[in-house]
């Protein structure tokens, strides 16, 4: 089940925003003609419904009700498997939930597009007769069938070669593992084709695009040699940033990391981590801080970066070590960085860390040993050889 | 749900105003889909559906709100709401426990609703309600946030009302001036307003005086199926086969609903003929299906020769109290607020200190509060 809240907090035990008596809290200008027509009720129990449309919303969770009572297997699935939106949002959340349901339509007069074509369902539909309805009206309708018609078989189309991306982007992935990249880009041919079939601006299309231009990255550098990193050093600071903050799986690395760090460093006065790969240093801000905090005051903090010699002259780890000491100085922790240039984590011998005796050591490696395990058979893997 | 779903859904449709309509049904339509038929419940869904507001120290129409952890073995949390004072307009954090003021000062131990497993003491409807209550009856509310089935079964929910009750006790800053004691009242809707009767009766011979229980379509039942059961089921939002499943889930393992837990004037029960019960306020929806069990509760009161206030609201359906939209509404607050006014012999502004007591389960990380700093800066920071 994949959940999404745009309003959810970062504790985690508040949904809600704002103060209670108010729902939300500075909406945007273009946001306030709408935001006055919000329920104040509905507000205060934390829904978001326009009073305009409350009747429609009112509709809808009756149909919901009634596809729950009549497929209670799609009901089932729709209680362990949905996608849920903003519950705040009532009016959306109902409608999610609607187009979970394969129901066909249930009253004559209602367009609703239907993700699963149901050919007959659709002439049922036109040829129930309804004496109420004027004739224009049923003429009007035939047509609003056929688009229909046309609309839902694109809806399914899409949905289907969205399923078909993925699971090809998995196989031609596989495929890049094992090296074998003829097949790969066989794939990659399909799956451009696949693309052309649906929405590219958003939703699976855009990702499923992301990923094909990446593998294809992969494959022709694979097959023509060169670095996988082209961009500058700059552009890919700048990715590397935008990958740690939109994703949760570095980051909490390093924030288990710190943990670790920080209960086995209690007590010590001296502490010394070596970071077996230096990257941006973004790890290490948040222990800085927190060992600003620890009761007892902070301890004298070393710090050694390894990391590649940087290309053009610039001696990048040096820049994040100023900079990291900067940060401990504006918060009262003594603090002191050497960096280690080194091609290799293997090239790094113990005598170049200059391991105090006295003080407390934390070896810090986050994905890095994998890279010492041969991956040619013929060789043996620095691990092996002991290094 | 039962046969000739429309009919249904047309009559309860006629008696609530729309958005009351909205409010219910989604909440029935959402319950469902977390009742699983094996008896467990999809707490992850639940809590993510759950609308929810944090506490606000700042007062918001003339009302502010905290949390306060009241038990660290079972994280039991509660919300106290206070009164705004004119000389206090912006309290404080350190002022947030300063003593009540007034002569007579009611301390309403709220215990929200929920069928035992729903809501919490900081869900939307539940603060809101709670707010409501402390501007209407000048009282302060402390809502108990108190352990839900199906994890936690009987019961859990009754010792977390009990703990509450002790600690609302021996806070000196909630003491009346007249008495320097605690002025208690129990209030509690759906389940809370059952658990408010056994942690009353819990509190007899204590030595801790409950001045009185306001119990609002408060949830009981029964092995026998009666007559507003059958005749209500399914018309106005609740089934008896989610009253079933709530009893399974709160009820110990085995037991039916003949339990004094679920039926306190059935087989199972407990005399309260001769014993020092406080005074009652219950509250009845007319289109509410445990009625019976309901108005059988108040004959029992009565039988014992304790005294009781009955309140039959004909043309109300469940959670008529949580939107201020119809007369049922506003008929009930104003006997809640005579019935915990009734005791202010002063002249004075009857201050009544509505506390619920919300207890709340809630992961508490105690330690580490500097790493959380810590993880925080990190978002911050754009190296």
């Amino acid at each position: 089940m994949v959940l999404y809240d745009d309003s959810a907090t970062l504790a985690g035990s508040c949904s809600g925003s704002g103060s209670s008596s108010s729902f939300s809290s500075k909406p945007p200008p273009m946001q306030q003609q709408q935001q006055q027509d919000i329920d104040d009720l509905l507000a205060g129990a934390g829904y978001k419904v326009r009073s305009s449309e409350l009747r429609k919303v009112a509709h809808r969770l009756e149909r919901l009700e009634t596809a729950m009572v009549n497929s209670p297997a799609d009901f089932s699935q729709l209680a362990s498997d949905t996608i849920h939106y903003n519950p705040s949002d009532l009016a959306s959340w109902v409608d999610s939930l609607l187009s979970e349901f394969a129901e066909p339509p249930t009253y004559p007069s209602e367009f609703i597009m239907d993700p699963v074509t149901n050919q007959t369902v659709a002439n049922d539909v036109w040829t129930t007769t309804n004496p109420n309805m004027p004739q224009v009206h049923q003429n009007i309708s035939y047509e609003q069938q056929s688009l229909n018609n046309q609309l839902t078989v694109v809806t399914a189309m899409e949905e289907d070669s969205g399923i078909r991306l993925v699971h090809m982007l998995m196989t031609c992935a596989e495929c890049v593992q094992r090296g074998d990249f003829s097949l790969a880009t066989s794939f990659l041919k399909d799956m451009q084709g696949l693309l052309t079939r649906v929405n590219t601006v958003c939703g699976i299309g855009k990702v499923a695009g992301h990923f094909i231009d990446a593998l294809s990255r992969r494959i022709f550098q694979g097959i023509g040699g060169g670095s996988i990193n082209g961009g500058s050093a700059f552009e890919n600071e700048i990715l590397y940033h935008h990958f740690y903050e939109a994703c949760p799986y570095l980051k909490f690395a390093h924030f288990t990391a710190n943990q670790a760090i920080l209960e086995a460093f209690d007590g010590h006065d001296c502490v010394h981590v070596v970071d077996f790969n230096l990257m941006h240093g973004l790890q290490w801000p948040a222990l800085i801080q927190a060992l600003a905090l620890r009761p007892g005051g902070p301890p004298l903090l070393r710090l050694t970066g390894i990391g590649p010699p940087s290309p053009d002259g610039r001696d990048s780890l040096r820049e994040i070590g100023l900079r990291l000491a900067e940060l401990a100085r504006s918060v009262n922790v003594r603090f002191a960085f050497r960096g280690v240039a080194a091609s290799r984590l293997e090239d790094v011998k113990p005598w170049m860390l200059q391991v105090n005796p006295k003080e407390s050591v934390a070896v810090n490696s986050i994905m890095q040993l994998h890279r010492l395990l041969g991956s040619d058979s013929n060789l043996n893997s620095p691990i092996e050889n002991g290094s | 749900m039962a046969r000739s779903n429309e009919v249904n859904l047309n009559e309860c449709k006629m008696v609530v105003p729309l958005n009351t309509w909205v409010l219910i049904s989604n909440f029935k339509l959402a319950y469902n889909l977390l009742r699983r038929p094996d008896g467990t419940f999809n707490r992850h869904l639940a809590e993510f559906l759950d609308r929810k507001v944090p506490a606000n120290a700042n007062p918001v129409d003339g009302v502010f709100s905290f949390d306060v952890l009241i038990d660290r073995g079972t994280s039991l949390l509660c919300r106290i709401y206070r009164p705004a004072t004119a000389e206090e307009p912006q309290p404080n954090v350190a002022e947030l426990e300063k003593p009540v003021a007034a002569e007579v000062v009611p301390v309403i131990i709220f215990f929200h609703g929920g069928s035992f497993a729903h809501s919490s003491a900081n869900s939307a409807i539940y603060d809101t309600l709670c707010r409501r209550l402390v501007g209407l009856c000048k009282a302060v509310v402390v809502s108990v946030n108190y352990r839900r089935a199906p994890e936690n079964r009987y019961p859990c929910a009754y010792d977390d009302g009990w703990t509450a009750l002790k600690w609302v006790n021996s806070r000196p800053w909630l003491q009346s001036q007249k008495d320097s004691k605690v002025h208690i009242y129990l209030a509690g809707d759906s389940s809370g307003g059952n658990i408010a009767h056994h942690v009353a009766l819990r509190a007899i011979d204590s030595g801790i005086d409950v001045l009185g229980n306001i119990l609002l379509n408060p949830m009981f039942g029964g092995q026998e199926r009666t007559e507003s059961e059958q005749r209500l089921d399914g018309k106005y939002f609740v089934t008896l086969r989610d009253r079933d499943w709530y009893w399974r889930a709160y009820l110990p393992e085995g037991e039916d609903r003949d339990h004094h837990a679920c039926n306190p004037f059935g087989p199972n029960g407990r005399s309260l003929e001769g014993i020092n019960f406080p005074k009652s306020l219950v509250v009845v929806a007319g289109f509410d299906l445990i009625q019976d069990w309901q108005l059988a509760y108040v004959d029992g009161l009565k039988k014992a020769g304790q005294e009781v206030k009955l309140l039959y609201m004909e043309q109300a359906t469940i959670g008529f109290y949580l939107l201020p939209n119809n007369n049922h509404f506003h008929t009930v607050m104003d006997e809640i607020s005579k019935f915990v006014g009734v005791l202010v012999h002063e002249a004075h502004v009857p201050v009544a200190f509505v506390i619920s007591v919300l207890l709340s389960r809630v992961r508490v990380i105690e330690r580490n509060n500097e790493i959380r700093e810590a993880f925080c800066f990190l978002f911050e920071t754009t190296e």
